[in-house]
């Protein structure tokens, strides 16, 4: 699958940068992982990523950050938002803000197969 | 006798009674051979006696709660053994309850070994408002637990939910691979041993929970500051990462035990990492960095420091940090501090705050190490040779 689609995870917890990948690449998807915002930042995948699964709440950048830097920098890449904190203000402001969801931790696969698939356009 | 000598004693003699009576402290001398006893008034006015009869000790056996009397009888042995001097608390079965201190030595001004001069003082009233202190503190200690508790709860479901969707993920991606045209064996027992260690976690969060809000109360147990300090780290650390702190910690390896409460120390770590978070909030032009520092200082104290870059104090506010109540933040509810301090020094240690060299604040408390006697939790008789205290008090 040469021209399979770039899903990127940023998350600083590693059992996150650990089982994701895994059901990720199930799903059909190449997929590259970052412990931080600034590190995928600085990477070569900012422009090759079709998707990316963004943590919240991260030392330093956080998920928001990210999201308002890319939009800054003109990217528009699609961002699926993942927290372990319940909270539908933060959840509205990052959907108005362009995101294609916010899952809430713990999310099933069938949630993160969905976020995904309309966030690639795939049915 | 001289008229103008006379008038002297007098007025001295109302002077006297004034004091015992603002004092609360009556005077006796017993000769405790003989059984012969003599009071000033304010013993027969504590002990509630008709003031035209002889006090004998039989008689304030009388007033003394059942449970005391052994005291008395204890007091009697010592006497007769000829000790140079004793203290006891003793509660009175009067119309209320009385706390009294009672003190004596052995007459040094008579070669007579057999009399003695005391006081007894009542000390209700501070007996009453030291429980009601007590009970104030334990009631404040709860609510700033329960107030901190509120800014935990997020970052607890943090760390719990980050475990479970591991536990959720992995164990879907496992259905997956086995699920697979041929199964991939080696990829779903990998995930299922991630599904393990994900449980693991979330128990070890669980774990520490229960160390930290268990329902233990006043407990008095050997304590490891840095073991106790590391345990509200791996609790607050997801809080601190969504404040975008950085945390740097410097423990002395050779850290004496304390003796104390160990919830309740684990308490003011909390509240001073929460304050110290919430100093750098508004900070944005420089690094929010947290150092939490444990040492072992010259006085035979371990002392804790957290060291923030947050907004600091004014010298205007410096007096004020500690009062109940007083707070300069929207969100808390200012007892933090003040139960703080008084939980230390409850643990006959102390609590303090300046202002940094540079941006920011350092708020620490020393506690005395376990090897140095330390009575925390005793609200003990001092003052007399030891061989002379003999203390009888209800739990």
């Amino acid at each position: 699958m040469a021209d399979a689609m770039l899903v990127t995870i940023v998350d600083d917890d590693e059992s996150m940068r650990q089982s994701l990948p895994d059901l990720v690449s199930k799903f059909g998807f190449r997929v590259r992982t970052f412990t931080s915002a600034e590190e995928f930042l600085a990477s070569d995948c900012v422009a090759r990523t079709n998707c990316l699964i963004l943590d919240v709440a991260m030392p330093g950048m956080s998920g928001p950050d990210l999201q308002r830097e890319l939009s800054r920098l003109g990217q528009t890449i699609p961002i699926v938002f993942i927290t372990g904190q319940r909270d539908q203000d933060l959840r509205r402001q990052l959907l108005a803000e362009g995101a294609v969801t916010c899952l809430f931790k713990p999310f099933s696969a069938a949630a993160l197969r969905e976020a995904l698939n309309i966030a690639l356009g795939v049915s | 006798m001289v008229p103008g000598v006379t008038a002297a004693l007098k007025r001295h003699e109302t002077l006297l009674a004034e004091i015992e009576r603002v004092s609360s402290t009556g005077g006796f001398c017993w000769h405790a051979a003989t059984g012969k006893m003599t009071c000033t008034d304010e013993v027969y006015r504590i002990f509630e006696l008709d003031a035209t009869k002889p006090v004998t000790l039989q008689l304030m056996g009388t007033r003394i709660h059942p449970e005391d009397l052994p005291l008395l009888d204890d007091m009697v042995e010592r006497a007769s053994a000829h000790a140079s001097g004793f203290e006891y608390q003793l509660r009175l079965r009067t119309e209320t309850v009385k706390y009294l201190l009672l003190n004596a030595r052995r007459s040094e001004a008579t070669d007579d070994q057999a009399l003695y001069i005391g006081a007894i003082q009542d000390v209700t009233r501070r007996r009453l408002s030291e429980d009601a202190l007590g009970t104030l503190r334990c009631e404040l200690a709860r609510l700033a637990r329960v107030s901190s508790l509120g800014t935990l709860a997020a970052s607890i479901a943090h760390e719990v939910n980050q475990p479970l969707t591991g536990i959720t993920i992995n164990a879907s991606t496992c259905l997956e691979m086995l699920g697979s045209d041929p199964p991939d064996l080696d990829g779903a027992r990998e995930t299922a041993r991630r599904t393990i260690r994900d449980s693991e976690r979330a128990c070890e969060v669980i774990a520490r929970l229960r160390a930290l809000f268990g329902k233990r109360g006043g407990k008095t147990e050997s304590v490891d500051l840095n073991g106790a300090a590391r345990e509200v780290i791996a609790l607050s650390l997801s809080d601190l990462h969504r404040r975008r702190v950085t945390l740097r910690t410097e423990f002395a390896e050779d850290l004496p035990l304390v003796t104390g409460d160990r919830v309740q120390l684990q308490q003011v770590i909390l509240n001073l990492l929460l304050n110290a978070a919430e100093a750098m909030s508004a900070v944005e032009d420089r690094p929010r960095q947290l150092l939490i520092r444990t040492e072992f200082d010259a006085a035979n104290q371990a002392r804790l420091t957290v060291q923030d870059t947050g907004v600091g104090f004014g010298p205007e506010e410096a007096p004020r940090l500690f009062e109940a109540f007083y707070t300069t933040k929207s969100g808390g509810m200012g007892i933090g501090l003040s139960v703080s301090r008084s939980i230390i020094e409850s643990h006959s240690g102390h609590l303090w705050a300046e202002l940094n060299a540079g941006a920011g604040a350092t708020f620490a408390f020393s506690v005395p190490a376990r090897e140095s006697d330390c009575g925390a939790h005793d609200r003990s008789v001092v003052g007399a040779p030891v061989d002379t205290v003999r203390l009888m008090r209800r739990a």
